[in-house]
Order: C-alpha cells, then sequence, then structure tokens
C-alpha cells in the first residue's frame, strides 16, 4: 500500500485534491479563489512526478512499482514524463481559467473539481497497461472534459460544441471497448504484457472443460486469431484517433473547442492529446510493436497511421487556412499538430540504431512524440492564453477582424499573441521548431523521406494562416465601427503567460537537453516485464489467488 | 443443437453493427444515445462469452477478466448516460431542439 501510495503520487495528489476542492466548493459561502488551489495541485502532482524520476531509472524500485500496481499501471519515465506535460498543461490552463472565468461570469466551483479528475484521469489514461485501466482513464478524462466544454450552461454554442463531443467521444470509447473485447478473447488476457506475450505465441488449444463441464473449449484457428487481432487493432487505433482528433476522426474538434469556454479548450487541446497519444504509443509499440509474433499482420498498423498522419496534416491546415475564427483556426490548426505527432508514430516500431548513436530509430521517433506533446503543450495553453488576454466581457478576441490594430492598441498582449504563434508555426528560437525538427528527422532516418516532406509542405502552409494573426494586428486598422477585442485587466493572466513563454524559451534554447530526456524516458519503458505467464507451475500458486 | 459461443458472438456483433448504424444514420440524439447504450452492451455480452468459454488455468483458478471489464464497462456507461443526458437536456433548455441537425450554430 505504501508503496503504491508513493509511485503513484501525481495521480494520488490530484484525486485527493480533487476531492479535497468538492468539499470545500460544497461549503464556502462564495463562489471563487479555487483557481490557484486547483493549479498548485497540479503543480504539486507536476514536482511529485519529477521527485520520482530518478525512481524511475532503478531496478529496485521499478521491481517494488511493479509489484504494487500489478500490471495495472505502469512505473517508468515515459509515464512521468506525461504526467509533467498533463501537470503542466493542467496547471496553466487552470490559471487562465481563474481570470477568465471571473471576467464572464462563470465562475462556479465544480469548475475546478472537473479539472482536477480529468487530469487523473489523463494520468491513468498515459499510465495504463491494462486495457481496463486504459478504459477507466479515458472515461474519466473524457466525462470531465465533457462537463467543461459545456461549461457555459446558457450558451447554446457551449452546449452544442458538448453534444457533439460527447456523442462522438462516447461512440469512439464503444469502438475501443469492442477491440479491447475482442483482443481479450483471443489471448484470454486484459494486460498489455500478457497480450502481446499471447499474440506472439503460435495458437495452442488444449480441449479442456469450460466452467460447466462440458468440452466447450473449441480451437480457434491460427488465421481466425490474426483478422480478428487485426480488426482488435484497427478498431482500438480509430477509438483513440478520435480521442486526438486525427481525420477522418475529427469532426468534433472545431465544434467542440469553439463552444467551449477558452481555458477549456486551451485544457482539453493540450492534457488530452497527451494522454491519448501515451495511450497509443504503450498500446502500439507494447503490443503489436513486436513484429515476429503470429499474429504478425497486425503489426502492419504503421501503413495505417501513415495515412491518418497524412490527412490530418493536410485537412487540418487546408481548413484552418479558410476560417475567419481564431479560435477555430487554432482548433484546425491542433489537428494538423496531430498530424505531425501521428508522423512520428509511424516511425516509432523500427529497431535500427539510429546514425548519430543512442538508441534506435524507433526510440528517437517515440522520444520525439513525447517531446512534440510537451512543446505543443507550452505553446498551446500560451496561444489561448493570450486569446483569452485579448478580450474582455462583451469586446471578446473572436475573428481575425477583432484582432485588427491590436498592435497599435496594445502592443504588450499583441506580442504575447504572436510569440505563441510564431513557437505553433515553428519559427527558430521557439520550441516549436525543435519538435517539428525532431519528427522529420526521425522521419528521414527511418527512410520515408516523402513523409518528411509532406511534414514540411504542411508546416509552410501553417505559416500563412498563424502570420495572417500578426498581420491582422500590426498591419490593418480596425474598420469603423466594428467591435474591437479589449484586452482584460488581469495580472495572473499575464503571469502564467509569462510562465509559458518562459518555459517555451527555455525548451527552445536547450532543445537537445529535453530531447534527451524524452529518449531516456523512452528507452527505459522499452522493455515492459509479462506477469507471471499463465503456465509455469511455479506461478500456479500465486495465480489461484490472482488468477492473471 | 447446442448453443455455442459462436452464438454468443455473432449476436454480439449483430448488436453493436446495429448500434453503429443506427448511430451514424439516425439524426436523434436521445436515439443516438441509446444506441451508444446498445453497443456497449453488446460488448459486455461479448466479454462475458469469451470469459466464459476461457479455460481454467493449470492450477483451476477461473478467469474473471472478462467480468470484471463487464462490471466497469456497466458502471462506467451509467455515468456516460446520466452526462449525456443531462448535456441533452441543456441543449433543449436552450434551443428546443434534440435532433443533431438542428445543432448547426457552428457551420462554417
Amino acid at each position: 500500500m505504501k508503496d503504491l501510495l508513493l509511485y503513484l503520487l501525481p495521480i494520488v495528489i490530484l484525486f485527493i485534491g480533487g476531492f479535497t476542492l468538492m468539499l470545500v466548493d460544497a461549503f464556502q459561502k462564495e463562489e471563487g479563489g479555487l483557481a490557484v488551489p486547483t493549479a498548485m495541485l497540479h503543480f504539486a502532482a507536476a514536482a511529485a512526478a519529477l521527485a520520482l524520476w530518478p525512481y524511475a531509472g532503478n531496478a529496485a524500485d521499478l521491481a517494488r512499482a511493479q509489484v504494487a500496481f500489478n500490471g495495472w499501471l505502469a512505473f517508468d519515465r515515459t509515464t512521468l514524463f506525461l504526467d509533467i506535460t498533463i501537470a503542466l498543461g493542467g496547471g496553466l490552463a487552470t490559471l487562465l481559467a481563474g481570470s477568465y472565468l471571473n471576467e464572464h461570469k462563470l465562475e462556479r466551483g465544480e469548475y475546478y473539481t472537473l479539472i482536477t479528475f480529468a487530469s487523473a484521469g489523463c494520468m491513468m489514461l498515459a499510465g495504463a497497461t491494462d486495457l481496463i485501466m486504459v478504459f477507466i482513464g479515458l472515461e474519466t478524462l473524457s466525462l470531465g472534459v465533457y462537463a467543461l466544454t459545456g461549461f457555459r450552461r446558457t450558451s447554446a454554442r457551449s452546449q452544442e460544441g458538448a453534444l457533439k463531443y460527447f456523442l462522438l467521444g462516447s461512440f469512439a470509447a464503444a469502438l475501443l471497448l469492442y477491440g479491447s473485447a475482442l483482443l481479450y478473447g483471443m489471448t484470454g488476457h486484459t494486460d498489455l504484457a500478457g497480450i502481446r506475450d499471447a499474440l506472439s505465441r503460435a495458437v495452442e488449444m488444449p480441449q479442456i472443460a469450460g466452467q460447466d463441464g462440458a468440452a466447450q473449449f473449441v480451437a480457434v484457428q491460427q488465421t481466425v486469431r490474426d483478422r480478428v487481432t487485426i480488426l482488435a487493432m484497427v478498431l482500438i487505433v480509430a477509438g483513440l484517433a478520435f480521442k486526438v482528433g486525427a481525420v477522418p476522426f475529427h469532426m468534433w474538434t472545431p465544434d467542440a473547442y469553439e463552444g467551449a469556454p477558452t481555458p477549456a479548450t486551451a485544457y482539453m487541446a493540450v492534457t488530452v492529446k497527451a494522454a491519448a497519444f501515451g495511450a497509443m504509443l504503450r498500446v502500439l509499440i507494447g503490443v503489436f510493436g513486436d513484429t515476429t509474433g503470429s499474429a504478425s499482420l497486425a503489426g502492419g498498423w504503421p501503413g495505417l497511421l501513415v495515412w491518418l498522419a497524412v490527412l490530418s496534416m493536410l485537412v487540418g491546415n487546408l481548413v484552418a487556412l479558410a476560417q475567419s475564427n481564431v479560435k477555430r483556426m487554432l482548433a484546425y490548426s491542433s489537428i494538423a499538430h496531430g498530424g505531425y505527432i501521428l508522423a512520428a508514430f509511424v516511425v516509432a516500431p523500427r529497431a535500427e540504431p539510429m546514425p548519430g548513436g543512442g538508441g534506435s530509430i524507433g526510440q528517437g521517433a517515440a522520444a520525439a512524440v513525447l517531446f512534440y506533446l510537451l512543446a505543443y503543450t507550452v505553446s498551446n495553453v500560451g496561444a489561448f492564453g493570450a486569446l483569452i488576454l485579448a478580450g474582455r466581457r462583451g469586446k471578446e478576441a473572436v475573428s481575425y477582424e477583432d484582432l485588427a490594430g491590436l498592435g497599435k492598441r496594445h502592443p504588450a498582449v499583441a506580442l504575447a499573441l504572436s510569440f505563441f504563434v510564431l513557437s505553433l508555426a515553428g519559427m527558430p528560437p521557439t520550441v516549436g521548431f525543435f519538435a517539428k525538427y525532431n519528427v522529420i528527422r526521425s522521419a528521414v532516418e527511418a527512410g520515408y523521406s516523402w513523409l518528411a516532406l509532406a511534414v514540411v509542405i504542411n508546416s509552410a502552409m501553417g505559416v500563412y494562416y498563424y502570420l495572417r494573426v500578426m498581420v491582422k494586428m500590426y498591419m490593418h486598422d480596425p474598420q469603423p465601427g466594428a467591435v474591437r477585442a479589449e484586452p482584460m485587466d488581469s495580472p495572473a493572466t499575464s503571469l502564467t503567460l509569462i510562465a509559458a513563454a518562459f518555459m517555451v524559451l527555455v525548451l527552445g534554447m536547450m532543445p537537445q537537453r529535453f530531447y534527451g530526456y524524452a529518449l531516456e524516458a523512452v528507452k527505459l519503458a522499452a522493455a515492459p516485464v509479462a506477469a507471471a505467464p499463465a503456465d509455469a507451475p511455479a506461478a500456479a500458486a500465486a495465480e489461484a489467488g490472482n488468477p492473471r | 443443437m447446442t448453443i455455442q459461443i459462436s452464438h454468443y458472438l455473432i449476436l454480439s456483433a449483430v448488436l453493436f453493427s446495429i448500434g453503429a448504424a443506427g448511430f451514424l444514420v439516425r439524426r436523434n440524439s436521445l436515439v443516438a444515445l441509446m444506441c451508444i447504450e446498445l453497443m456497449l452492451n453488446a460488448v459486455n455480452l461479448t466479454l462475458i462469452a469469451f470469459n466464459r468459454w476461457m479455460p481454467a488455468n493449470a492450477a483451476g483458478a477461473v478467469p474473471v477478466h472478462g467480468h470484471v471489464f463487464a462490471f466497469f464497462v456497466i458502471a462506467v456507461a451509467a455515468a456516460e448516460a446520466a452526462l449525456g443526458l443531462a448535456i441533452v437536456l441543456s441543449l433543449y433548455r436552450i434551443r428546443k431542439v434534440v435532433r443533431t441537425d438542428d445543432a448547426n450554430l457552428m457551420k462554417e
């Protein structure tokens, strides 16, 4: 129990904090004042994950965590890296929410409880090594985020966004579940290591009596198992692709992003992506990454993902070009960013060593995914934060026209928005550049030159609509009589933006160092230990109590 | 003819397909909610059927993961339905519509 609490500290902090927030909210007389404690909880979770980092390199601790978690969750540096990303994104988005909700008369305490539990769900999903845990983590985060999307209860747009997100998200969860159920049926395991082991062995079908004595257990033929495994893989990929908003599963993204209150948009854009990509990494590499097994056909998932990646980049960028609403533009651009991350996923199973040394190409690509998620988190929270800062109640910054002339009227706000938008576009001194660079390098190393070229062309397309924001702010004057965005007066938001900008710069100044951390995180996660094999006699005694 | 696992699996695949097709075709958000429930129940049936079919291991322990998974699905489906109905109701209060076609304020 002690081990469990120690190695699970980031999640434990968030859950206990969430319950405390709920109680405080129920008993306090006035609404408000919960933003800073909630953000502190997130930062405490990030600090806990950081403190656990050395433990995750230590074999004795890893073994103890393995026993404590019993195959449900992973304790490794990949999880901790994602935990830090999620907690940072969640904490910054919460600080933004504090002033936004106040300004827009939305201040209700449940926002903070929802966000805290959703972050805990994100961390569960990011660390899940069992399909049951994947499902519970996914739903914990999804239910919180659906409610956050519909948080503006008097706004029809907010409710519409929530409805679309909810319906498509639940549909995706059902697909993922059906895939999980089929995998369970084919292997008898719900834990990822057990599934991988079972799939890598040839089918062996003992005619053992079923539970009621009749000889029910009929052999599954190898070909049947291969086909069902492929179907399960496709269903699971589709379910997770919905969550990250990859084309063609992106229909909910623009509406949910536009309808949600802006800090909730910032939150779900970054944390849900980090968690879902983490789960994808673990499921696809952990279960289907091994192409030597009997069900090796399911190892063909990179061929599926490459289309998702290219389509996400293309559709995301092309539609973003046509938007007149900045928030919607950021939504479509987030689809494109998902595409860039998926491009790195495609090469993640490659085992050849990197030309420069330091691991395999696949590990380099997986590290590129983690690094991209961190870079995207700080840049995107900043961009949405600057958009929040640029508008006050009744004079929100929504369309490009609202931003016209902002550079002259309010240079500081315009500078902040430009800075984060440049990082999203991938301009060199910022971290966005290095995130894209790592993806492109991984693709080139693996021989996917055309994919690297697609990333480059799409990034160039992205620069156009990101720069349009700056052109509007600095080179256009507002039309006479048009509604203009007036920045809100909020030191807290400004401080949050400064913190985010600091991280964007630090990550951009020392990309090799942080990429090195990501690489370390991926390497140590390379070999998940399987749970006790089902047929080992020594394990049989333990199995009786715990049939895993 | 004895009922075998394949019957359960075909039934659950059919249920799942009906749910998925209904979700994609019908435009009423309440029907969409019901279709999702149908899909989740098809998943439960699959899990339970597979679990029943699994052999006991060498020590005689009966596998339970499918059953446990089904319980979690049931619990989460209930929470999901509650939230979904709340969102539908909340949209209805503002716009008096339940059809997903009418939720079209944000078309570009």
